[in-house]
């Protein structure tokens, strides 16, 4: 039997080691080891809208390659009272597309390579976060996710009034959590589209589920496991000589966690103001498309500002509502 | 104006071997980027064994001009593409879906894997004295995973825009330690990881400009819009690509996926193009090409550290200057062509000299207590480079010939003499380095798309490299703590068979002796098998 000096001494010790045990979770909590901030999903190769989609797939075999240039301003602050903490405060990149279609069908590749990724290192909440340090000298070839994806036009033709569709998208994990440009897990993406046409008047819209594992509760911030993506783009096209369309008009998108849905700090509500010149011929067509904006809620990757400038080559068919047949 | 069809790839960076014979060969993958490296040295006193490489040149140089009848266009032979190829382009062209004559647009890729293994070598020291860069005696495998797609965009007229991504996955022999000029696998990077890594290989715009001349068929490959361009052109290229898609090409040892798997074989080992750890750089070419002639500048960009992957963009302070002047001729009927290649790197590396100097002087300066970038030698009895680092100058010039012999036969030779007095930046410790041999594709036997091909390559390193390797010094790739110098040399023969068209496996033996340089260590016995697919 222990006498009570013993018992003294092994209490002592148990609580020791509980201190220490909890001392250790607690500093494991409290280190954020980083996520993909960026929300903004290009659309894909030949979609038409920065974020939306056409569903313009049609005729025969044809394809697109797309290179959009992106610079974000605070995608990820956090402000808590008197602390205000930009982790990542700028950020640019590249993100390269590349598409097949075939009648109603499309499968493309998005590659993502970030130029720069920079912000701010300190402990917010209880929470420490280490500032990205991504440039090109340090980081020459990097390449963060890439995103393979499936889309599909269920109904519609394309020009009519409305189209519907469904797209299907693997984000295949490549960057490092610490760069902020990636979860280190695989995701998914699963969206119900829908665009239409109407005399001037062109409209798209999307509403799906991005499958994401992470979740890391409760550093302040930071992602809430699987959201719900949705997003509408209105705008006016205007003929720019017999071979040219510019299309001018809004997009707004955005994505909340189910974990809190709609919750304040887990939803992002990005508006962008667009512009784009197409050609309207036969055959490979250019598309130039610019956009600014920011986030109408600022949270969970909306950054403050975004600018964005893309250029696309496409397959243009004007065999529209037969699908090539 | 004549149409020429038979270079089609010559301006090609890249584009492999595409030899007069065979068309059908898949041939088109760039020859690829490599990896990384390292080499030394200095030059003084190799004089005896520079010799004959420095005397052979010059003479197949006289011969070859003097022997030669003004050819057509580009050193590559010919070699459009046919119908046996097996790939995206050519089956949507098929199908009357995309026009390869005049391409807006294509995408190829590629996939390759190379496993090597290393049998037991004897080896009285290993790492002696807390060294780190000596190949392991025991019986080791290594391999290597690469996937790439290839997609090339037509901008404007004349214009050339290319990405490709790459993935690779490797497992090096010794940790990358331990070899110098004679890498097993030319598609090991340094800093690689088993698990798959995926980046970006190439970005670049390429402009040409007609001047005029004949039209040259350029056919459609990875690197290559299908076109037809001037005999007489200017070919800017800006961007990020490895300087082996426009210099030192050669349609004998062309893409290395196709043929040799030893890097000795790739390029001059000698050759330290500056580069990132993976072997690709940022910068900018301009090539004229004027009939049979083609002279090319470059300015690449070096790593911020030797061998390593940040890069330094201050591109006007430090940097690779690299030009080349070609001549492709006819030689007996047969196509061939001649390259002269020099270079001169400003980069931030540490001479050998300096660093014994600093050394002897004040032996606290020793490799063991390195305060700045190192290589992680615990030898606290050696010099390091890493007290010495500077901007420098290291110089090189060199030759590379190839000729066909017979239908579908191709000789090739490539020596180079790098001033040796500066550490390796970026491609291998090799100061001078020569390779021999020949390729022969499988159509005398009825195997048009086999490939089969012995070599024999040899390099040195300059005596004050040797000198610092024997006190013990290591730089990114070799010092076994102590050297008794030596050439270091690589016979390999391999043969490749193709299946369905564009798949090939291929068998390989490699036989290397005085392996880093040094004579205490070796011989060693390499066996390799690869699979290659394009598509």
């Amino acid at each position: 039997m222990p006498n009570s000096s013993q018992c003294r001494a092994l209490g002592f010790a148990v609580a020791l080691l509980a201190a220490g045990l909890s001392a250790s979770r607690t500093q494991a909590q409290q280190q954020s080891p980083g996520f993909a901030v960026e929300r903004f999903y290009p659309s894909a190769p030949g979609g038409g809208w920065f974020v939306m989609d056409t569903l313009g797939m049609h005729g025969g075999l044809g394809g697109a390659m797309a290179l959009t240039l992106g610079y974000a301003r605070n995608p990820f602050r956090i402000d808590s009272g008197s602390q205000n903490l930009a982790v990542v405060s700028d950020e640019a990149f590249a993100d390269f597309g590349f598409a097949v279609t075939y009648s109603r069908l499309r499968l493309y590749l998005n590659v993502d390579m970030p130029l720069v990724i920079t912000g701010e290192s300190g402990t917010v909440g209880g929470y420490s976060f280490a500032a990205p340090s991504v440039n090109p000298g340090a980081n020459p070839d990097t390449l963060s996710d890439y995103r393979i994806g499936f889309d599909a036009r269920i109904f519609g033709q394309p020009c009519g009034r409305f189209r519907l569709g469904a797209g299907a998208q693997l984000i295949v994990p490549n960057g490092h959590r610490a760069d902020y440009d990636a979860d280190g897990t695989f995701r998914a993406m699963g969206r119900i589209l829908f665009a239409g046409d109407m005399g001037h008047f062109s409209y798209a819209g999307q509403l799906g589920v991005h499958i994401r594992p992470l979740d890391d509760l409760p550093a302040p911030g930071t992602p809430r496991g699987s959201e719900l993506l949705f997003g509408v783009a209105a705008g006016s096209r205007l003929s720019v000589g017999s071979r040219w369309a510019l299309l001018l008009g809004p997009e707004v998108y955005g994505e909340t966690a189910f974990r809190s849905f709609f919750g304040e700090d887990t939803t992002g509500i990005e508006g962008l103001l667009t512009g784009r010149l197409e050609g309207t011929g036969e055959g490979p067509q250019l598309r130039l498309k610019l956009g600014a904006g920011g986030g109408l809620d600022s949270n969970f990757g909306a950054p403050e500002l975004r600018i964005l400038v893309a250029l696309e080559i496409f397959t243009h068919h004007s065999d529209h509502g037969n699908d090539g047949k | 104006m004549k149409l020429r069809i038979e270079e089609v790839s010559k301006t090609v960076p890249n584009v492999g071997w595409q030899p007069a014979w065979s068309p059908a060969v898949p041939a088109r993958l760039p020859v690829r980027p490599r990896r990384a490296s390292l080499r030394p040295s200095d030059l003084h006193d190799n004089r005896r064994a520079l010799m004959v490489p420095r005397l052979l040149p010059a003479v197949l140089v006289a011969c070859v001009l003097f022997a030669s009848t003004r050819a057509s266009a580009q050193a590559s032979p010919p070699a459009a593409h046919e119908d046996a190829e097996l790939d995206i382009m050519h089956l949507l062209s098929h199908q009357g879906l995309h026009n390869l004559d005049d391409e807006s647009w294509n995408v190829y890729g590629q996939f390759t894997y190379i496993s090597s293994w290393k049998l037991p070598f004897q080896a009285p020291y290993t790492n002696a004295n807390g060294s780190i860069n000596s190949l392991l005696p025991g019986a080791e495998r290594s391999f290597t995973g690469t996937f790439s797609l290839f997609f090339g965009l037509k901008l404007w007229r004349g214009s050339e825009a290319y990405f490709v991504p790459e993935v690779i996955s490797e497992r090096p022999l010794s940790r990358l330690h331990g070899i110098g000029g004679a890498i097993q696998n030319f598609e090991l990077q340094k800093g690689g990881t088993e698990t798959p890594q995926l980046y970006r290989a190439r970005l670049f715009l390429r402009q040409t400009f007609g001047l005029g001349g004949d039209h040259v068929v350029k056919a459609s490959d990875p690197l290559q819009l299908g076109t037809v361009v001037d005999s007489r052109r200017l070919v800017l290229t800006l961007g990020n690509f490895t300087i082996l898609d426009i210099f030192d090409r050669n349609s004998v040892t062309g893409d290395s996926r196709q043929t040799f798997f030893n890097m000795a074989f790739m390029t001059h080992s000698s050759w330290d193009f500056p580069s990132d750890a993976r072997g690709y750089s940022w910068g900018g070419t301009a090539e004229l090409y004027w009939e049979e002639w083609a002279l090319r500048y470059g300015r690449i960009t070096p790593p911020k550290n030797p061998n390593q992957l940040p890069v330094d963009f201050r591109i006007w302070e430090y940097y690779g200057d690299q030009i080349e002047l070609e001549h492709d001729h006819k030689l007996f009927g047969r196509t061939g062509a001649v390259r002269l290649l020099g270079y001169r790197n400003h980069v931030f590396t540490g001479r050998f000299d300096e660093a014994i100097a600093a050394f002897e002087a004040n032996p606290a300066e020793n490799a063991a207590d390195c305060t700045s970038f190192n290589y992680g030698s615990k030898n606290s009895s050696a010099p390091d480079l890493c007290w010495v680092r500077r901007p420098n100058v290291k110089l090189g010039i060199g030759i590379n010939l190839e000729q066909y012999v017979a239908k579908d036969i191709g000789v090739f030779f490539r020596g180079m003499y790098s001033d040796g007095q500066t550490e390796v930046d970026a491609y291998d410790p090799a100061d001078r380095s020569l390779s021999v041999g020949a390729v022969a594709r499988g159509s005398a036997w009825r195997r048009s798309l086999d490939v089969a091909g012995v070599g024999f390559g040899m390099s040195w390193i300059s005596d004050i490299h040797a000198k610092y390797l024997a006190m013990g010094g290591v730089d990114g790739f070799i010092g076994d703590g102590y050297l008794r110098q030596a050439a270091e040399g690589i016979v390999e023969g391999f043969y490749s068979v193709n299946l369905l068209k564009a798949v090939w496996l291929a068998g390989d033996y490699q036989f290397l002796w005085n392996p880093g340089f040094n004579a205490d260590r070796g011989p060693v016995h390499i066996l390799g098998a690869k699979i290659h697919a394009e598509f």
